[in-house]
């Protein structure tokens, strides 16, 4: 265990923390891309965004339910949580951009990034984190919380440090006579408050729950050990998922990574307005409607996340309604995306994801080295 | 859930033809086929189904043509999303009209005889009317299993209440029902300690609400019984929250779409108030669910044990004269929804099923020249008779939003009035006025084009005139009666010369009564809200029937029943109470059509109880 | 953007009281200005704007009689105006009526149809009164427990 191990609650804690906020940190680009599809084309495509949307939002409740078992409390308002856009998520020895875009080629290279995380080559085995020096203003998802500049090699390690923290925090408690695992079970959400019917949410209450659900999140996204679908074999993991449109191909039972035999998929990477990458509130004219829905939106971002604040803190049912305001967002992002942007002949307009409140401002540079 | 690719591959009609005998041969796809279809499966059985349809919406994307044809069609009718198929023909309600006394109009596919025109509908796709129904799923109460005996109207049947019970909770569980014990517990009905439906209850409209507060704590008087009005939530057959109650805490596993890869599971319900005529997000069940599960089966038993024959048109039972039994049935294969061209095959079973529908069902057999001993094949024709009532509330209610009929008042379901009037249950539709007055385009029209409305006070006048909107729809029993019929006439055949059905109606005084009695009491309960009378029916509607001086649009429910009703004997009835023929003893006539009486509650959920009980008997008779 | 399609949206502000957002939100500005010139034919919809375009900068109930005296009351424009409103709202293009026809000659595409699948979804009708198109734009589970949420009138400038 090298010195970066998690060591104490606190610490799991802050883990978590940037958990939830790297959960989160998926959302706003895969619903920007799922939205900006036109009418009638890439059917497909917006099945597939669709459920990994929500399904990223239950990976962000099942990470609060494990901070809220350990007695943490989730605050997706703290001024750090909103990822700024582009954010970097570590890729192996560099990062990568992940960032608001349209439905394209690109968008979706970067999104089989975000589910599946380098594999640490032999050479690097049991080496430490890899030191980048991010820039202050860029958010460095899945990073250690207590060394800045120290990154994963990949989302996969991140996630094992928490389950290995887990593991060791609790052994220590036993030891003592105690759990880690002290919060209090009401404020667990159950599949009362938020139904994905292709992850069921359970609550966190012991060390078995709680390594449970990590093992779900990593899952679903990249697939179990090496296999296309996740553990019981039901349902395909979104790394796969996203391959499918990349190859133009379903998957169906029986296939190996990254060769799909079943029925031919349609997929028209015209098919989605061409809005401008990483659109920030400033470079929309003052006084444009354009202008004034686009930081509107993001007012009514900030109270969402509040919103689900609340209901990560005692008050699960709150959950029942940040659905409709999902849906809401649905519809403003569908105008804001179909609006041309002033001044950019060509290019359309977009949600911007600038939280009232947030801290990070977007300006990134950073290079990469393996530290021991 | 995941239909097993190989289960949309078009069965070859000269395989299914030369593949010997199949254990059950159904035809239809609807709700009854689909239950039986997976019950037979899961005992091992082989299982041949018959679809007219071109089964192309059995893929996520042939769903979504559907709705992509809805969006597209002028007409946003009940039958929109289902295109025009001339070799599996359906009912469309739009274009029927008023008869001449002694007039037969054989303009729409259903040849109306008259002397009432019923717009009544059933859908003949993969999924059949599943695809398009509204999916409430109230039980019917105990009297309407008797009301021969306890108000000497209609007929008994040969189960009672509590016979069916257990099959209730089979069909609750299939179907996904949400609803919550303790909002179905009026008029004596009772559920064992531990029941709890499959998911929770979804919540009343806010139009609803607004209704259930002007009314509630108040009551009408009727043959001498005090009623207390209140507006109750019905049960739906739609995805709400999984009650972890359920199943004895093993909760419940809602399924979502449907398709051949992978989709989003469970989806609950997001409000499309679209129930009717297709739910855009499959949260609403369609059999299509079920035989998934069905299909299923054969990648477990590593045979195909189901199979599917699409684009089949079942036109002719054969019976061996010397036993009675359906020897074989004869199916149109058509090619091609565009022409007639089709091939005949032949498809022998040890069993078979008709599952068509009431009417599609009761015409197969009449094409076939099976009256049946009792003669009543076609006969007793229901389904129920809907009065509309629509007005403005005084408040801004929010209508056009929800499931299509979240809530209704429903007390007066039952009572000693039924000595001699007809029983309803009041529908509050959360699309407001669309089924009266096609609102709101019709109210878009009127504003623009008569009331010269436009910029800021057309906003505010499609507010003031659609978001108070309410429409009560009196869902009013139909007792059976012989003289209404389904028949059949070699001179009106459809596109594959197969003959279409003749419908034969008028609306029973007993039903008229409890219309006219229906009228009076929305009257009562717009006063009570303050609401303003907008009801209006005319004489030239093709529904319009005069009773007691007064004129009523009646029109008709798509619960259609009563055309092969079960009973106690081969003179009294056309099939046993497990739906078996009593002429043909391996013939089952399934579904709507077995139902001797439909109260008022909407037909599909007893009508999936009873074949699960079919379900049993036809394994026991394979064994 | 040119002269005649931004004349097109001024228009359409005034006819609906959306606002230019609230329309160029729904993808389809373009394909209705395309539809009125299919249809009517490019000299009428010519016409109809270069009205719009000559509307005094009246304010408040000056302007509202204008552009029923010069645009919905004159007797070419006023049933194109309507049939446009209509479109808006519905995302159908309504069949003139007949004595627009009689006087002015039938056009062959002038008949009723829904521009695309996307305009039924995009009609703003459902959007006046809080609502959705139904079949669309669903707005959640539960939702319509609430009570409805009717989007204030924009402060509209319609001039382009």
């Amino acid at each position: 265990m090298s010195s970066y191990s998690i060591r104490t609650l606190d610490e799991l804690k802050e883990f978590l923390h940037r958990a939830m906020q790297l959960e989160h940190a998926t959302i706003p680009p895969y619903l920007t891309a799922l939205y900006s599809i036109k009418p009638g084309v890439n059917q497909d495509a917006t099945q597939v965004l669709r459920v990994i949307v929500v399904e990223e939002m239950l990976h962000l409740t099942i990470a609060a339910n494990i901070l809220n078992a350990i007695g943490g409390t989730p605050d997706l308002a703290r001024p750090d949580f909103a990822a700024s856009y582009p954010a970097s998520l570590p890729d192996g020895e560099t990062d990568f951009e992940v960032g608001i875009q349209a439905f394209s080629r690109e968008a979706l290279a970067t999104f089989l990034k975000i589910e599946r995380p380098a594999q640490r080559p032999k050479q690097l085995a049991g080496k430490g984190l890899i030191q980048r020096k991010t820039s202050a203003n860029t958010t460095a998802l899945g990073s250690h919380p207590r060394y800045e500049d120290l990154h994963f090699y990949s989302i996969g390690e991140f996630y094992s440090a928490i389950a290995e923290g887990i593991e060791y925090l609790e052994a220590e408690a036993h030891r003592q006579g105690t759990t880690i695992f002290t919060g209090d079970g009401s404020r667990q959400i159950t599949p009362e408050f938020y139904y994905s019917g292709g992850g069921t949410l359970f609550p966190v209450t012991d060390r078995k729950s709680a390594l449970e659900a990590i093992a779900l999140i990593i899952e679903q996204g990249e697939g179990d050990g090496g296999g296309i679908y996740d553990n019981d074999e039901h349902e395909l993991a979104h790394y796969y998922r996203f391959e499918e449109l990349v190859k133009g191909r379903y998957y169906q039972k029986g296939d190996q990574p990254g060769h799909p035999t079943g029925p031919q998929v349609q997929v028209d990477w015209e098919g989605a307005y061409p809005i401008k990458a990483n659109l920030k509130v400033a470079e929309i004219p003052e006084g444009s409607e354009l202008r004034e829905a686009a930081a509107a939106f993001n007012a009514r971002y900030g109270e969402f996340l509040q919103l689900l604040t609340r209901a990560y803190n005692g008050q699960p049912s709150l959950l029942l309604e940040a659905v409709p305001t999902m849906f809401e967002f649905r519809n403003t992002i569908l105008e804001l995306i179909r609006n041309p942007l002033p001044n950019h002949p060509g290019m359309n307009g977009s949600p911007t994801y600038e939280i009232p409140g947030s801290t990070k401002q977007a300006a990134p540079t950073r290079q990469s080295e393996v530290i021991a | 859930m995941l239909f097993p690719l190989e289960s949309t591959l078009k069965a070859d009609a000269k395989t299914v033809a030369g593949s010997g005998e199949y254990d059950v041969v159904i035809v239809g796809s609807g709700i009854s086929g689909a239950i039986i279809a997976k019950q037979a499966a899961e005992a091992g059985k082989r299982v041949l189904m018959l679809e007219a349809g071109t089964g192309a919406n059995i893929t996520l994307a042939g769903y979504d043509d559907l709705l992509t044809t809805f969006y597209s069609a002028v007409s946003k009718d009940n039958q929109s999303p289902f295109p025009v198929n001339a070799n599996a023909a359906m009912p469309r309600s739009p274009k029927l009209r008023k008869l001449q006394a002694g007039e037969t109009d054989s303009s729409t596919y259903i040849v109306q005889s008259g002397p009432y025109v019923s717009d009544t509908t059933y859908t003949r796709i993969f999924g059949g009317t599943t695809m398009h129904w509204e999916a409430k799923t109230p039980r019917m109460l105990r009297s309407d299993f008797k009301t021969r005996s306890i108000f000497g109207q209609g007929l008994d049947w040969p189960l009672s209440f509590e016979e069916i019970e257990d099959d209730y909770r089979l069909a609750e569980r299939e179907i996904g029902v949400s609803a919550n014990v303790e909002d179905q517990q009026y008029l004596g009905q009772t559920f064992p300690g531990d029941y709890v439906f499959p998911m929770r209850g979804l919540p009343l409209s806010y139009l609803d609400q607004q209704v259930n507060k002007g009314i509630e704590g108040t009551s009408v008087e009727l043959c001498g019984k005090t009623y207390p009005l209140k507006v109750r939530p019905y049960p739906q057959g739609r995805n709400s929250i999984p009650n972890p109650a359920y199943d004895g805490g093993k909760g419940y596993r809602p399924i979502g779409a449907v398709d051949t890869h992978q989709v989003e599971e469970g989806g609950r319900c997001q409000g499309n108030t679209n129930c009717v005529p297709l739910c855009p997000v499959q949260a609403r069940y369609h059999s299509g669910k079920t035989l998934a599960k069905a299909f299923a089966k054969n990648a477990k038993a590593g045979e195909r044990l189901v199979e599917l024959l699409a684009q089949a048109v079942a036109s002719k039972v054969d019976i061996d004269p010397d036993n009675g039994k359906v020897r074989s049935l004869e199916v149109k294969v058509y090619k091609d929804p565009a022409s007639a061209a089709h091939e005949t095959i032949t498809v022998k079973g040890k069993v078979f099923v008709f599952a068509a529908g009431a009417i599609e069902t009761a015409r197969l057999m009449l094409a076939s020249g099976l009256r049946s001993t009792s003669g009543l094949v076609g006969r007793n024709l229901m389904d129920h008779a809907y009065l509309l009532n629509w007005a403005l509330m005084p408040q801004i209610c929010g209508t056009m939003r929800g499931t299509s009929s979240t809530g209704g008042i429903v007390d007066l379901r039952d009572g000693p009035f039924r000595e001699r009037q007809a029983a309803f249950a009041i529908d509050i539709h959360n699309d407001g006025w669309g089924w009266a007055t096609g609102a709101p385009t019709s109210d878009l029209l009127e504003l623009v084009d008569d009331r010269n409305l436009h910029g800021a006070d057309l906003r505010r006048g499609m507010v003031d005139r659609v978001s108070r909107q309410l429409l009560l729809a009196f869902m009013l029993e139909v007792m059976p009666d012989e003289s209404n019929r389904i028949t059949v006439d070699p001179q009106y055949t459809d596109a594959l010369g197969n003959m279409r059905p003749i419908l034969s109606f008028t609306v029973p005084e007993y039903t008229m009564k409890g219309a006219a009695y229906g009228r009076r009491f929305a009257r009562t309960v717009f006063a009570r809200l303050g609401a303003q009378d907008h009801t209006h029916y005319d004489p030239s509607d093709f529904g319009y029937v005069a009773y007691e001086g007064q004129g009523y649009a009646i029109r008709g429910g798509n619960h259609l029943a009563g055309t092969h009703i079960m009973g106690t004997t081969r003179t009294n009835s056309v099939v046993d109470k497990n739906q078996r023929s009593w002429d043909h003893e391996n013939l089952y006539l399934v579904g709507g059509g077995s139902m001797p009486t439909i109260g008022t509650a909407n037909v599909t959920l007893t009508l999936a109880a009873m074949c699960f009980r079919s379900s049993r008997d036809i394994l026991k008779y394979l064994h | 953007m040119s002269n005649r399609f931004e004349a097109f949206l001024g228009l359409s502000v005034e006819l609906t009281a959306f606002s230019r957002f609230d329309l160029l939100g729904t993808g389809l500005a373009e394909r209705y200005l395309a539809t009125l010139d299919k249809v009517v034919g490019v000299e009428i919809t010519d016409t109809l704007l270069a009205a719009f375009v000559a509307l005094p900068p009246a304010e408040g109930e000056a302007r509202i009689k204008a552009v029923r005296t010069t645009i919905l009351g004159n007797e070419l424009l006023g049933d194109v105006a309507r049939a446009l409103i209509k479109l808006w709202y519905s995302g159908t293009w309504f069949e003139l009526p007949l004595a627009w026809m009689e006087r002015f000659g039938s056009r062959p595409a002038d008949t009723t149809f829904v521009v695309s699948p996307d305009a039924y979804v995009e009609g703003l009708l459902w959007k006046a009164i809080g609502a959705h198109p139904a079949g669309a734009k669903a707005p959640g589970f539960g939702s319509w427990a609430f009570p409805p949420k009717i989007p204030a009138l924009p402060e509209l400038d319609s001039k382009a």
